[in-house]
């Protein structure tokens, strides 16, 4: 080496002092470089072809000369120099213009390549490979349309060659031209139908026009060829999951990382598959695996911890978010998944997992059998009664008197018409001695039955949420409440007469049985309406009022404060359909023997009581499951 | 043992009747806890009423061969008038328990102290959760029906409910909805899907777990 440095020297030196022609002096070094250059001595090489070329640019064989080194030595700006010197002397020298391209996008220059790329295949435009490379340069710029231009010229000269086809599609798939894109490929394909990447690109650019079914095909063909292509197994995958065929596309890409086990791509590929099918902790180890073989994307680790997240195994995701911040400290949607994670896991019902295996131990109980008639009744009795003892906590809401306004409201009521009657008839009551017996025989029958239908009417709504449990029924709650009156009533009744007895106004029922049973008609009397009333509130809202309405209508049509003699006798007919008057009139007749009026009729009463019963817990029976919304 | 033997159970709604279960057949064999999953709007919270018994099927039977609670969740099944106290000594008496056991019990397990004297409707949600958790551990049912129960107060009261309850498992069964995964994980090994009015059981909590999953994914 160091020799021929000395001997092109020597040479520089000898042709100096013999002041030897310039012109001759710079073909010989150009000659001599070309010469060095086919013995391999490359940096010989270009030192001769630049005194060469420094010395007479402008001569054409020199600047040949030297651009033929410089360009086969890889100096490509002082190649891209030389050519453009004999570019100046042959301005139409397509070829030239190739070399000058070359030389100039070599040298990262690559407007000019292109400007000349162009200008040698538009000098020759039937040369194929000049087509091609300004193509190529074209699209390095990303002047897609001008690549477009020169592929199409490149294609008309040599129509069979598929790749040009191909490479036309992508340019019109970049170009936002689908369907274009799309015909491309397929007619590539359909002149190299072999090509493994004929068939991809025509596979992937139907997949992204959304033409999933043909894809499918056209992939399957390239495997066909070679059923071990993982490029056009995860291709094949991603075709049939966008298909929907979630299944399918699992088994694709199965088989794709059974050629190619290391891919990270593909594990989180099948991760998201394994996520979309449910099978949640598979799709995590799968993520787990894209983690471990690309440590530098976090992305499956992300989606890792939203897929135990998912699955509720907080631990794990806990882990998973763990090394996630630890990776990244700053990054606050991670610290915000990390946070949910842990907020999740306190919502729960706190502890460890329970051992289900501790359970094999215990005894295993007797299946109950299902409670017969006795059991069930009893469990009936059990709910009224709780329902009674409820009853009687809210009866008279928060009032200091609670329980006692029920004797008051009746006293109250006696003591009223007494007075008002006392002071206005200035004599006796129409039967028996005292004004305080005869309203008191008119108003306990009567409150029996106004109190119980009434009370039932609200029985429903004033339950509510009890009525959720399983146990307490509609028809407990009206019945407890009926039952509740009954004692209620029945007590007041024993108590006012008691405390007559202490004034000294004592008169006992004269038939205690028949003052028992004509109660207790009218109290299932009261019954029958207050099912009637609970069925039909539940269905018209003012009922309740309307009912109100009608109890204080039958204050007076029921013989409370006058006995029905004292009428007209086509009144009293009118008045006897109502059954109260029959049950006041019967009460009456209990209570003081010598009253034994003739229109009194016992059995219409008790008809009246069966016939609304029977009505009432027949409608309450039927439309059960209507009668209150549930929570 | 719960059964359902060809179960409808539809109700009404401002957009039509919405169907909960068409002819629906399962049995809830006892010895198993079961998670019951199933979209929002599928009618888990009915279906827990119908096992309860707190509802009645439209047609079909539900047969329990088991002593099962009231429904344990967000309807209250207390009377808002009432106290706590007195609410307790209700449910006691209806189930036919000892009421002073019941209520002490009761009283000290909730820890709501002076709130136990007062009317339920004075609770917030987290106490009432808590009297009814407290009441429903109190007498020894053989299931256990839980529905979506969150809220239930501090940590230190969740983690003494698992524990009451994991205590209680060893010998009654849980029936458990809710859309917590990690929840019923923990305490069941069979699982439900309800949707579309089909009730399908699974014998693994895993695979029912995938099937919700798939069935979200499919309706998304």
């Amino acid at each position: 080496m160091g020799a021929a440095a000395d001997f092109i020297e020597a040479c520089r030196l000898y042709l100096t002092q013999r002041k030897f022609p310039e012109d001759q002096f710079s073909i010989f070094f150009g000659r001599l470089g070309e010469a060095l250059l086919h013995r391999g001595w490359r940096e010989h090489a270009v030192e001769c072809a630049r005194i060469a070329f420094e010395l007479r640019p402008e001569r054409e064989d020199v600047a040949d000369l030297s651009a033929w080194v410089f360009s086969n030595c890889g100096r490509y700006e002082a190649a891209a120099a030389a050519y453009e010197r004999l570019l100046q002397i042959r301005p139409r020298w397509a070829e030239g213009h190739r070399h000058m391209s070359g030389s100039l996008a070599a040298a990262g220059q690559l407007d000019r390549a292109i400007l000349h790329g162009g200008m040698a295949s538009n000098l020759d435009p039937h040369s194929f490979e000049f087509a091609v490379h300004a193509a190529g340069l074209c699209e390095t710029a990303g002047r897609y349309e001008d690549a477009v231009g020169y592929l199409a010229r490149a294609a008309g000269i040599s129509p069979g060659v598929s790749t040009v086809l191909r490479r036309m599609s992508g340019l019109k798939f970049a170009l936002e031209e689908p369907e274009e894109a799309v015909a491309l490929a397929l007619r590539a394909l359909s002149l190299a139908p072999g090509d493994r990447q004929n068939a991809l690109h025509a596979g992937e650019l139907l997949l992204r026009a959304g033409r999933f079914g043909e894809a499918v095909d056209i992939i399957g063909s390239a495997l066909d060829i070679n059923p071990r292509d993982e490029v056009a197994l995860r291709l094949l995958s991603a075709a049939q999951m966008l298909r929907g065929r979630i299944t399918d596309a699992l088994e694709a890409i199965d088989q794709a990382i059974a050629i190619a086990s290391e891919i990270a791509e593909y594990h989180l590929h099948r991760a998201n598959l394994l996520y979309r099918l449910g099978r949640l902790d598979e799709a995590a180890e799968a993520f787990g695996r894209a983690a471990a073989l690309d440590p530098s994307n976090p992305d499956a680790k992300r989606s890792q911890l939203t897929v135990y997240f998912d699955s509720g195994r907080f631990t794990e995701a806990l882990a998973v978010g763990g090394e996630l911040i630890r990776a990244a400290p700053e990054n606050e949607e991670y610290a915000q998944a990390v946070l949910q994670v842990l907020n999740r896991r306190f919502e729960t019902l706190d502890g460890d997992y329970v051992v289900l295996s501790e359970r094999a131990s215990r005894p295993s109980r007797e299946p109950r059998p299902a409670p017969g008639f006795f059991e069930t009744l009893r469990t009936q009795g059990r709910v009224i009664h709780a329902l009674i003892i409820r009853e009687t906590r809210t009866r008279f809401g928060d009032s200091k008197l609670g329980y006692g306004w029920a004797l008051l409201e009746p006293i109250a009521h006696i003591l009223m018409l007494s007075l008002v009657f006392a002071v206005m008839m200035r004599g006796r009551p129409p039967i028996g001695d005292e004004f305080f017996i005869f309203y008191y025989t008119g108003i306990i029958p009567y409150h029996m039955f106004v109190h119980t239908s009434s009370s039932m009417t609200y029985a429903i709504a004033a339950n509510g949420s009890l009525l959720q449990l399983p146990l307490v029924g509609t028809f407990d709650v009206l019945m407890a409440r009926g039952l509740l009156e009954l004692l209620t009533d029945t007590l007041v009744a024993v108590i006012l007469l008691a405390g007559f007895g202490a004034l000294g106004l004592g008169a006992l029922p004269q038939d205690f049985a028949g003052v028992s049973v004509s109660l207790l008609v009218v109290w299932l009397l009261g019954c029958g309406f207050g099912f009637l009333n609970a069925v039909i509130n539940a269905f018209a809202k003012s009922w309740d009022k309307i009912w109100a309405q009608l109890t204080r209508l039958l204050y007076f049509c029921s013989g409370i404060f006058y006995v029905p003699g004292m009428m007209p006798e086509w009144i009293r007919d009118i008045l006897a359909w109502n059954p109260l008057l029959h049950a006041v009139d019967w009460f009456r007749s209990s209570f003081f023997q010598e009253y034994e009026p003739h229109w009194l009729d016992r059995s219409y009463l008790v008809m009246a009581a069966v016939v609304t019963l029977l009505a009432g817990l027949g409608l309450e029976r039927g439309l059960q499951r209507r009668l209150y919304e549930p929570l | 043992m719960i059964m359902l033997d060809r179960v409808c159970k539809s109700y009404r709604t401002r957009a039509g009747r919405k169907i909960v279960l068409d002819e629906a057949s399962a049995v809830f064999q006892s010895g198993h806890n079961f998670g019951i999953l199933g979209p929002n709007g599928a009618g888990k919270s009915t279906l827990i009423r119908l096992l309860a018994g707190s509802e009645p099927p439209d047609s079909g039977i539900v047969r329990r061969h088991a002593r099962v609670s009231f429904p344990l969740g967000f309807g209250g099944t207390f009377h808002g008038a009432l106290s706590g106290r007195e609410n307790v000594a209700f449910i006691a008496r209806i189930y036919g328990a000892a009421i002073r056991a019941t209520i002490a019990y009761v009283e000290g397990f909730s820890e709501l102290r002076e709130y136990f004297e007062m009317p339920v409707n004075t609770y917030s949600a987290g106490m009432r959760a808590r009297l009814a958790f407290a009441t429903c551990l109190a007498i020894d049912f053989d299931v256990y029906l839980i529905d979506e129960v969150t809220e239930i107060g501090d940590q230190r009261f969740r983690r003494r409910c698992a524990e009451a309850f994991r205590q209680r498992m060893l010998r009654s069964d849980i029936i458990l909805v809710t859309h917590n995964p990690h929840t019923i994980r923990q305490y069941c090994d069979k699982g439900a899907v309800l949707a579309n009015g089909q009730l399908t059981l699974h014998d693994d909590i895993g695979r029912a777990l995938e099937s919700y999953h798939r069935l979200l994914q499919e309706s998304a």
